[in-house]
């Protein structure tokens, strides 16, 4: 048996007619770091909560190291928890808010020093122990959070979008550091976020959700790589990948606007039988330099870029294409001026294709 | 920046409400100038300004103050009604504060409606229920006694209704991060919840205080002894004697007044505070 379990998981509320979350199934390993990850209102902090026993399960059965735990009381449940607004206590200093729990559990005063001492430490918190959280940022905010979460020696670390209210840079470094305290303290971390970036960085393993319903399960190579269906497909990755409906024809697709391109024998033989497909390339998988206009000729095209995005390090390039707004990424070399007519190609082996009924992938 | 015009209309504002606040002010000037005076001397200046100036400081400038507090029982009815605020004030903090926390927090069958209950009873005046209270507490043996005065006077509905108005906009999340640091509902109201809501706790308390200290018609029906009496039925004492000059009687006027106004100053922005946050969020 798996570290974690949920074995058919729903979550219903009263006087709702749907499902918060509906049949979730995971199994999760001891130490594995986890993303729940999904756009807001599709069920990741509800699923997280019912682990943590803020929520009761409505059907299905919760098993943390073997024991099930759908009636047993959040501190029971052997979690440490770091929550989206930090939760401190205001009028506790951040000594007094690392140090509460341990005291409630009864833990000898000079163990007590010890651990806190070491927690202040590790996270950078050492001038600041004897101030409050109103005088505090949102960063060391957050770290008195997860201070607070680390000395109790929990198996199970739950994190309810813990960086979402930081700004983008100490978002960055703050997921740095959780990553880095994760791999030191050996615990399961449970993360939830409707951050992409967040979940590809830190998580061994994504379970993308939407509607209260999990679409894919995996490393986050393999969901971006191998998306299941067009939404994970949307939902991982950035710039969003472009979606085309096209129609498919002998030897290759034709887009909205009458363009086609010509595809491998072995694409087409995954759309046999089919008039109609969503295509989706992601923007690196458009190229516009000379060794690959010569490598996929069958697939150059032109348009005229109609905005850049500089970026530093890459550049997004938006044209009109296949009857829909595209985007491509390309490294900083590969300049492009608004205005200016350009030749692409998209690479055959990297085009995803979804059913236009289910949105399932196809092949 | 101010322009000129609304710097002129800024100084007639506070010409005005200096004014207003000395109109205001007037008795109580007038109290605390001859409750220094022999009665003598507050006839002679009763038409003149002279009835809002205090006589020159000399060795009978306290002499009205001297006897109220030597010979009457005027310091043991203050200590007393100081006695009954602040066993009031941490029962009514504690109760209150529970039924309140409930309200905002708990969920239970009909909250709502209990919640429109207690509002109901914020607008049934003290005076009309007064009798059932005083018949209760006779029946119960309790007349005369601090129990027999205190019971009645815990639960107000108001107190209730402040409470639970802060209560519900405090933050779910702290609660169940005090639940994974295994603190206990009870521990969580008394270590979290009230040191979360100071200024509502203040002004409760404040409230509770003025109420008791002000409090003439409760005290009177259920005390009988001169032991248990609060500074109100003594003011009423001391000034309804013939033998107490109109000096003396100002002075325990003066006497009784001076903590209101010590609480008000003291704890004007806690009062404001608690009263403003309790509008802030709805629940």
């Amino acid at each position: 048996m798996s570290f974690i379990e949920l074995k058919n998981v729903c979550k219903k509320y009263d006087k709702t007619d749907k499902n918060a979350v509906t049949d979730f199934n995971l199994a999760i390993e001891e130490k594995e770091f986890i993303a729940f990850v999904g756009p807001s209102g599709c069920g990741k902090s509800t699923t997280l909560r019912m682990i943590a026993g803020f929520e009761e399960i409505s059907s299905g059965e919760l098993f943390i190291a073997g024991k099930k735990m759908n009636e047993v009381a959040p501190m029971d449940r052997g979690i440490s928890m770091v929550f989206q607004n930090y939760a401190l206590y205001p009028h506790m200093t951040v000594e007094k808010n690392i140090s509460y729990g341990l005291k409630n559990m009864k833990v000898p005063a000079n163990e007590i020093k010890k651990k806190v001492d070491w927690a202040v430490k590790i996270l950078g918190l050492e001038e600041y122990r004897h101030r409050k959280p109103k005088n505090l940022s949102g960063g060391q905010r957050q770290r008195v959070a997860l201070g607070r979460a680390i000395v109790k020696n929990q198996k199970v670390f739950l994190m309810d979008e813990p960086l979402s209210n930081l700004d983008a840079k100490l978002r960055v470094s703050m997921r740095n550091e959780i990553s880095k305290l994760h791999r030191e303290l050996g615990s399961t971390t449970i993360y939830v976020t409707h951050d992409q970036v967040e979940a590809m960085t830190m998580a061994d393993r994504i379970v993308i959700m939407r509607d209260g319903i999990v679409q894919q399960t995996g490393e986050p190579m393999e969901l971006y790589e191998h998306p299941c269906n067009k939404f994970v497909a949307g939902f991982i990755g950035s710039p969003q990948m472009n979606f085309y409906n096209v129609c498919v024809e002998r030897d290759g697709i034709a887009f909205s606007d009458g363009k086609r391109v010509k595809l491998p024998d072995t694409m087409m033989e995954r759309l046999r039988g089919r008039q109609q497909v969503i295509m989706g390339i992601r923007g690196e998988d458009i190229k516009f330099d000379g060794q690959n206009l010569d490598v996929y000729s069958d697939t150059r095209q032109r348009a005229v870029i109609d905005n850049t995005e500089i970026m530093g390090n890459e550049n997004n390039l938006y044209f009109e294409f296949g009857g829909i707004s595209s985007v491509a990424r390309v490294s900083k070399y590969e300049v492009s001026k608004i205005g200016d007519s350009v030749e692409f190609v998209m690479m055959p082996h990297k085009m995803h294709f979804f059913d236009p009924e289910t949105e399932e992938a196809i092949g | 920046m101010l322009t000129r015009k609304q710097k002129r209309s800024n100084w007639i504002l506070v010409v005005i409400m200096i004014a207003a606040s000395l109109f205001f002010l007037f008795p109580v000037i007038w109290m605390l100038a001859n409750s220094f005076k022999p009665d003598a001397a507050i006839t002679k200046d009763m038409n003149s300004f002279a009835a809002f100036v205090p006589p020159a400081l000399n060795g009978s400038f306290f002499d009205n103050y001297v006897k109220i507090l030597t010979d009457t029982s005027f310091v043991r009815y203050m200590l007393n009604t100081l006695f009954y605020a602040a066993v009031l004030i941490v029962l009514g903090v504690i109760v209150n504060g529970l039924a309140g926390y409930a309200l905002a927090k708990i969920k239970f069958p009909f909250r709502e409606r209990w919640l429109m209950i207690i509002m109901l009873l914020m607008i049934v005046p003290m005076e009309t229920i007064i009798t059932i209270h005083f018949l209760f507490i006779a029946k119960l043996g309790l007349l005369n006694t601090v129990i027999g005065y205190i019971l009645p006077m815990i639960v107000n509905p108001f107190n209730i209704f402040l409470f639970r108005q802060v209560f519900v906009s405090l933050p779910d999340d702290v609660y169940e991060a005090a639940q994974l640091d295994r603190c206990s509902p009870i521990k969580y109201f008394f270590t979290m919840v009230l040191p979360m809501s100071k200024s509502v706790v203040a002004t409760v308390s404040v409230f509770t205080f003025l109420n008791v200290w002000n409090d003439y018609l409760w005290p009177s029906l259920v005390f009988t002894s001169g032991d248990l009496l609060t500074a109100q039925i003594g003011l009423n004492a001391i000034t309804s004697n013939d033998n107490t000059t109109m000096g003396q009687k100002l002075a325990v006027i003066t006497l009784i007044t001076v903590p209101v106004i010590i609480i008000y100053s003291l704890f004007s922005k806690q009062i404001v505070e608690g009263v403003v946050s309790t509008g802030s969020k709805e629940g």
